[in-house]
């Protein structure tokens, strides 16, 4: 649907600064009907490549390519996108309604529509009791559903959204995040920017990892899981008398009520089990150990 | 299609803009303007309504240039600075339909901020026994093109520097544009063939504001013949037209990060 194709962008603001390579030959693509999580440190590059595809700005080299589904010249491109950029800011002085209706007269809907979508959209953001406030009034998690409401009032095939979850509550961020999963259901590509690890692991299928303006991976979310290298176990037993192990060990803590707590590698954990046996411990629960998204991303160094 | 989105545009600039209470400006000046006639009258023997017109065209006409001045320059730098207009140009709406109904919704402002001066200064005249020739329609128009003028220039600075150098820029052409003619014919300027070159280039290039002001030929109820006015109206046509091709050119080229 989206390829980003080779794009490099530099930044060089006069003569005397030394130009920022803020993307360095990039390549990906959006797919069809695709939940893509964009991730990266602040300052990896994402809502450069965010601005890039929308037109804010151009790239130094490289392209961004649409395919035809999503139109043939710009406009039509752009009928088929909802945007939100990052902490958005609206006019002020404009009513949440007034705005809704703004941007919906923009996409090209008619007052009836504009109406029928806002009517379904509004109790689903929990925004509708606030419709004719002026938006100075509003909080941040409401200028955000706004936004998003504005993001998707047209119908468009694809959704961009630049960090749509920072700054909100986690009441917040969870209803947000139920919108994004519902319209992806209904069949809309969704991709979304974020340096949160944990919401890109928990509602994306495919994640592209971007960092000091490099692609680092693009891939599915559980291609890169299995890579995580750490696979150790925790095992919990009762364990009555002091005993000398043979397994090798990790680590073992001593807990309340003669419980200890081992934490051995995979290599090593049936013969730790088969000993605590025959020593007539109890064991408590074996669990491998689970890696974080979050854990693969911070331990990386641009290898994955 | 194109115009819609203009008109949209435009509404909601139009909007905003009358929300920001900008308008309340027309209340001072029209109670500045009742202050001065009333000094007037005490003060002056016979014309009063001479000079309740001279200064009610001139609060008009620095109102319209103020107004011109002051929001022309965060017009653009504030949509860009806020973000705003990325949830405007994320949509189907060309970077020219943006920038176009930018513009005429502030010049909206200008036409109800000009309408409204302008009653206060006829019933104020009309009241002390004043009246008008059919040049004083021309003046007012004027005005609106020389704030419009203006606004362009002002603009178009706007999409090159920050602020503040927009600001200075733009007093320094409008009092520039104001003088140049006075200016070119100083004898010091006669004098020096090199002055006066780079004098007539300036005039050749840059906006003329001094053609728009009629104030005198109103006031004094001189005539002023017809080619002029309609010379004067076809060079501020064709010359905003100018600088709307410009503006579009920049902001077209313009990144917006």
């Amino acid at each position: 649907m989206i390829k980003f194709h080779n794009v490099t962008k530099i930044f060089k603001s006069d003569l005397l600064t030394q130009p920022f390579v803020a993307l360095n030959d990039v390549t990906f693509d959006i797919p069809d009907g695709s939940m893509v999580g964009f991730l990266g440190a602040n300052g990896a590059g994402k809502t450069t490549s965010l601005k890039i595809i929308m037109d804010f700005i151009r790239p130094t080299s490289g392209e961004v390519l649409f395919s035809e589904s999503l139109g043939k010249n710009k406009m039509d491109i752009f009928k088929n996108i909802g945007f939100l950029p990052e902490r958005p800011y609206f006019y002020p002085t404009l009513t949440g309604y007034d705005f809704l209706k703004f941007m919906g007269q923009l996409s090209g809907l008619d007052q009836k529509t504009i109406e029928t979508e806002i009517t379904r959209w509004a109790p689903i953001f929990k925004i509708d009791y606030a419709l004719k406030r002026e938006l100075k009034t509003y909080s941040k998690g409401m200028l955000q559903r706004v936004g998003f409401m504005t993001t998707i009032l047209h119908h468009p095939k694809i959704i961009i959204l630049d960090e749509p979850l920072s700054g909100l509550d986690p009441i917040g961020r969870k209803e947000l995040k139920d919108v994004i999963i519902q319209v992806h259901k209904e069949g809309k590509t969704v991709f979304f920017s974020s340096h949160i690890v944990p919401d890109i692991e928990e509602i994306c299928d495919r994640v592209i990892f971007l960092k000091e303006g490099k692609l680092v991976y693009d891939g599915s979310v559980s291609s890169l899981m299995k890579k995580a290298k750490v696979q150790d176990y925790f095992i919990s037993a009762i364990v009555p008398q002091e005993i000398e192990f043979k397994t090798n060990l990790k680590k073992c803590t001593q807990l309340p009520d003669q419980l200890k707590k081992f934490v051995v590698s995979e290599n090593d954990r049936h013969s730790l089990i088969t000993e605590l046996i025959s020593n007539g411990c109890n064991i408590v629960s074996v669990e491998m150990q689970k890696v974080s998204l979050e854990e693969i991303f911070y331990n990386s160094k641009g290898d994955l | 299609m194109i115009a819609e989105k203009i008109k949209i545009v435009a509404y909601y600039t139009f909007k905003e803009i009358l929300k920001s209470k900008v308008l309340l400006n027309v209340f001072f000046m029209g109670l500045g303007l009742m202050l001065v006639t009333y000094v007037a009258t005490e003060f002056t023997y016979g014309v009063p309504h001479r000079i309740t017109l001279d200064v009610g065209l001139g609060v008009l006409s620095l109102s319209s240039l103020a107004i011109s001045l002051f929001l022309g320059v965060t017009l653009l730098s504030k949509e860009i600075d806020s973000r705003t207009v990325y949830m405007v140009v994320a949509r189907p709406v060309p970077r020219y339909a943006f920038i176009m109904g930018k513009v005429i919704g502030l010049m909206g402002i200008q036409v109800i901020n000009v309408i409204l001066l302008t009653l206060t200064t006829f019933i104020i005249t009309i009241i002390l026994g004043g009246e008008f020739t059919p040049l004083i329609f021309w003046t007012i128009g004027f005005i609106l093109l020389e704030s419009l003028l203006l606004l362009l220039v002002v603009v178009m600075i706007s999409l090159l520097a920050n602020t503040i150098l927009s600001t200075l820029l733009s007093i320094i052409i409008l009092l520039l544009g104001h003088s140049i003619k006075d200016a070119q014919n100083l004898t010091l300027v006669k004098t020096q063939p090199f002055l006066q070159k780079l004098l007539d280039f300036y005039h050749f290039v840059l906006p003329g504001f001094y053609k728009f002001n009629l104030k005198d030929y109103v006031i004094y109820k001189a005539s002023v013949p017809s080619s002029y006015l309609f010379a004067t109206l076809s060079y501020g046509t064709i010359y905003s037209l100018f600088l709307c091709t410009i503006i579009i050119f920049l902001f077209n080229k313009k990144n917006l990060d």
